[in-house]
């Protein structure tokens, strides 16, 4: 054990200063971030050849109502005046009110976000959790039979579609073998049954103590998940294999197994330890595309989250629904980025 | 520990974590309907607004209307809310006497009063409903003095002019526009001067077998008995439960495994396999909806009626029936609906077939011998592509250069409304089974001015006026004899098919796949009876 370097006053205040202005330069790229990604989405969804009062009345509207309409939009403002009152309004998390569900895009949001966060959670567990034993024992025994089977695994799921893959797995493992559950999130039984909660319904239901629904969520979760999650788990086996490869061809790694350390002990204790920092970030990117990226997988298993949420709002030309999610798409990738930046700071003490 | 034992060890560990459980599967309640529809399209519940097919459904489940059609004939109109009605001598007053006993959800009686105020609240609103009020003269100015309450089951319609009362009954009594509203709720929770639509656009306030319980967008609609309304209609399930499903395939495998009644949203294919399934029916019925091919006028070829006749003769009713229309539409010619009243039959409607020669000769006829360009604007329509690429084969074997252009039905909406297009594939939906509906937006056009902006009226859009078919949109509309009305009708539709600016292409079909545990599906081209559905 070696002494710990003594710090002065004045090396501690410099430390300070330095976080503040990391803290600060971290704030205002942020803000930066966000406000262009407003000004983009706000000048992209005004200046496409769409009509969001065509949109909100149909086709069929008289001149009367359509310019009432127009006028209630603000639409017959200039477009400075309606980017600076859409800028106001979205700093207050006012998206205006989504065209074709009549409600306010946030609370829209509210309500499709936590169908995707539950199953990009549970998705990206078993990505997780599949995918770093995998990558790892594929490095460990580089050329094997397991070896290969991984690569193959991972390259047949990247170059399968997955909705062709959703639909293959509703047909075997629903319709054929009757092991889960179809599309949908829950049983139409237990749609009365369910009181309204944190919106996770696997929380939810345990929370009630509403097995026979715990159980029927999870039967309609597991699938989907499973499909996403080995998605999560080609690209984090693949990653985990690239990063242990490299690391078990240093020399400490030898020196360890000259000393006797067992090899599983090697392996696990010490170089995965060195490569924990950039799986945490393989693992949160992942994360967030997941979040965003599960449209096809949402369509096929009638799921009610965010993908396809935003199709069915650009479908519909719903205008203020599409710039809404793009904003949380934005915000999701910033945050997830600033967690990243933060776990490098917790797991790797030279990058602090 | 050895390499080896490791890893099976680990393989293992990986085996075990992904098993998963083999739940029970459930299947649908005895008392509850259960639908797999795409319901995406539903954006508001405000009866003065509701303008799509899905929703008007829905609505007309959870709320009665005056009049409603007859189920087994949707030509014919049966009491509802109203259980007699009688028309004026002079035909200028309808007197509609309503049920006894119409009770709102919180038990407080409803009265003729509400649905007076209910049906003029649509006119004040002036959203798209309006125009089947203001088309018979009821205007913001006078809606009060033209549709009254005398007592609290008495409802009198004063018209400006005597159409006949069928008419009447079918635009207006049957419409959404009809509906009885609970008044002091609604006014209770307005915003503004909007008469609560904002508050309406996500529940129902109305007198009716159902009550809207759950409207979650793109997900799940839900409908509960609703037994103490006291009017015509009487629930037998309780719930009704209408799942969004969008894709195709997933309906197919919900239907097949059981765990929905109903799937609305086949295609041609999944239709002919699930007619080999021993559990399953497939019922079909003609939908008050029609597709055509729009031309504008303003584009020099196009003015000429020969040409727009030669574009008829370029389409493969015959190819595209055996084909993408298989199952979903039927080839028509004429651009009233079947069975409407006044329309023509199926056959004399459909007198075209895919003839180059013809075509050829007219266009040479019209000085155009090595054809023309224009544009074609297909939205997002399923058959829109389909179609257009049959249609701009068969124009270019004429010398007729097509260039389609592809985009969203918004955006179509946009340009077409906007007479900014040359040629275009839309659809149409009437919403009561009269010749005159389809003849006062298809043929009629008030005012052909470029300012005059009457996008809602295809006629305008294609740039075609002539004053001698307006007069006889408006003579069949008059003419009270009913034998002569529909002569009047048929001879407006054969000459559409030679003159029109609007090349009817199809009548689309409804087809539903049903589990044979229901027993009843009552339906006609405009909805499914929810109540008189029985498993």
């Amino acid at each position: 054990m070696t002494d710990l370097p003594v710090t002065t006053d004045d090396e501690r205040r410099a430390d300070r200063r330095a976080f503040v202005t990391r803290a600060l330069r971290l704030i205002i790229s942020v803000a930066v971030t966000l406000l262009g990604l407003i000004t983009l989405t706000f000048f992209i969804g005004r200046l496409l050849p769409l009509d969001p009062v065509l949109a909100i009345l149909g086709d069929n509207v008289s001149q009367e109502a359509y310019d009432r309409m127009r006028t209630q939009l603000g639409l017959d403002q200039p477009i400075w005046v309606q980017y600076w009152m859409y800028l106001t309004k979205a700093l207050t998390l006012d998206f205006g009110m989504s065209l074709t569900s009549s409600r306010p895009v946030v609370e829209d949001i509210a309500r499709v976000f936590p169908a995707t966060i539950e199953l990009a959670t549970v998705a990206i567990f078993i990505g997780t959790f599949l995918g770093i034993p995998a990558g790892v024992l594929a490095a460990m025994y580089r050329g094997s039979i397991f070896d290969h089977m991984i690569r193959l695994f991972s390259l047949v799921i990247y170059s399968m579609p997955n909705f062709w893959l959703g639909l293959m797995g509703l047909m075997v493992f629903y319709a054929g073998l009757g092991w889960v559950a179809g599309p949908g999130r829950i049983g139409f039984v237990y749609e009365f049954s369910v009181a309204p909660g944190t919106g996770f319904l696997l929380i939810d239901t345990a929370l009630q103590g509403n097995w026979d629904a715990f159980k029927n969520v999870f039967s309609h979760i597991i699938l989907p998940a499973s499909l996403l999650g080995f998605g999560a788990m080609a690209y984090i086996s693949r990653m985990t294999r690239s990063f242990m490869t490299e690391q078990l061809s240093q020399e400490y790694i030898i020196t360890a197994r000259v000393k006797g350390l067992s090899w599983a002990r090697t392996v696990w204790g010490h170089a995965f330890r060195n490569i924990a920092v950039q799986l945490a970030t393989v693992v949160a990117l992942s994360y967030a595309f997941l979040l965003e990226g599960a449209v096809l997988i949402e369509t096929v298993f009638v799921w009610p989250g965010f993908g396809r949420y935003l199709t069915t709002a650009l479908m519909a030309g719903d205008m203020n629904a599409v710039v809404g999610c793009t904003l949380v798409v934005g915000i999701i990738f910033v945050v997830i980025n600033l967690i990243c930046d933060l776990l490098y700071r917790v797991l790797d003490p030279r990058t602090r | 520990m050895k390499k080896t034992s490791f890893l099976r060890n680990s393989a293992l560990t990986l085996a075990l974590a992904a098993t998963v459980s083999a739940p029970a599967l459930a299947q649908t309640p005895p008392n509850a309907l259960v639908m797999a529809w795409n319901i995406d399209a539903i954006s508001t519940f405000d009866p003065a607004q509701i303008a799509e097919v899905v929703t008007d459904e829905i609505y007309r489940n959870a709320c009665e209307s005056l009049v409603d059609f007859d189920v087994a004939d949707e030509s014919n109109y049966v009491p509802a809310l109203a259980e007699s009605w009688e028309t004026s001598e002079d035909g200028l007053t309808m007197t509609f006497h309503l049920r006894e006993g119409l009770t709102f959800r919180d038990g407080s009686p409803a009265t003729a009063g509400d649905l007076a105020w209910s049906m003029q609240r649509v006119v004040r609103l002036g959203f798209g409903n309006a125009a089947t009020l203001i088309e018979y003269g009821f205007t913001a100015a006078n809606i009060e003095q033209t549709i009254t309450a005398p007592d609290d089951r008495t409802l009198v319609l004063t018209l400006d002019r005597p159409y006949p009362a069928s008419l009447i009954l079918g635009s207006i009594a049957a419409n959404r526009v009809a509906s009885l509203l609970d008044r002091k709720v609604v006014e209770a929770n307005a915003t503004g001067d909007d008469l609560g639509n904002a508050y309406l656009a996500t529940r129902t306030e109305c007198v009716g077998p159902y009550n809207l319980v759950r409207w979650n967008p793109g997900e799940v609609v839900m409908l509960q008995a609703n037994e103490t309304a006291g009017g015509s209609r009487t629930p037998g399930l309780d719930q009704i439960l209408i799942r969004h499903v969008a894709e195709t395939g997933s309906q197919r495998l919900l239907i097949e495994r059981g765990d929905v009644d109903v799937a609305r949203n086949l295609n041609a294919e999944d239709l002919a396999d699930l007619e080999q399934n021993e559990n399953i029916k497939i019922e079909t019925v003609l939908k008050p909806s029609m597709f055509y091919l729009a031309m504008n006028m303003d584009h020099p070829a196009l003015n000429d009626s020969r040409v727009r006749l030669a574009m008829r003769y370029l389409i493969d009713y015959q190819g595209l029936g055996d084909t993408v229309m298989r199952g979903v539409g039927v080839p028509r010619a004429s651009y009233v609906q079947y069975p409407a009243v006044g329309a023509l039959d199926l056959e004399e409607g459909q007198p075209f077939s895919l003839d180059l020669d013809k075509a050829r000769e007219l266009l040479t006829e019209a000085g155009y011998p090595d054809g023309f360009t224009a544009t074609l604007l297909i939205g997002s329509h399923p058959y829109g592509s389909p179609i257009g690429q049959a249609l701009q084969e068969t124009a270019a074997q004429v010398g007729i250069t097509l260039n389609m252009e592809r985009m969203s039905n918004s955006q179509l909406f946009s340009r077409t409304r906007g007479r900014e297009f040359e040629t275009a594939l839309l659809g149409f939906g009437a919403s009561i089974p009269d010749a005159h509906m389809m003849s006062s937006r298809m043929v009629f056009n008030p005012d052909n001015a470029a300012e005059a902006n009457l996008g809602q009226y295809p006629s305008w859009r294609s740039a075609y006026f002539d004053e001698d078919a307006n007069a006889r949109v408006e003579e069949a509309m008059m003419e009270r004899d009913p034998a002569r009305r529909i002569e009047l009708y048929h001879a407006l539709q054969r000459d559409q098919m030679e003159n029109g600016p609007l090349a009817f292409i199809m009548q689309t079909m409804d087809p539903a796949a049903l589990r044979t545990t229901i027993t009843a599906y009552p339906r006609n081209g405009f909805r499914v009876y929810y109540d008189a559905v029985t498993k």
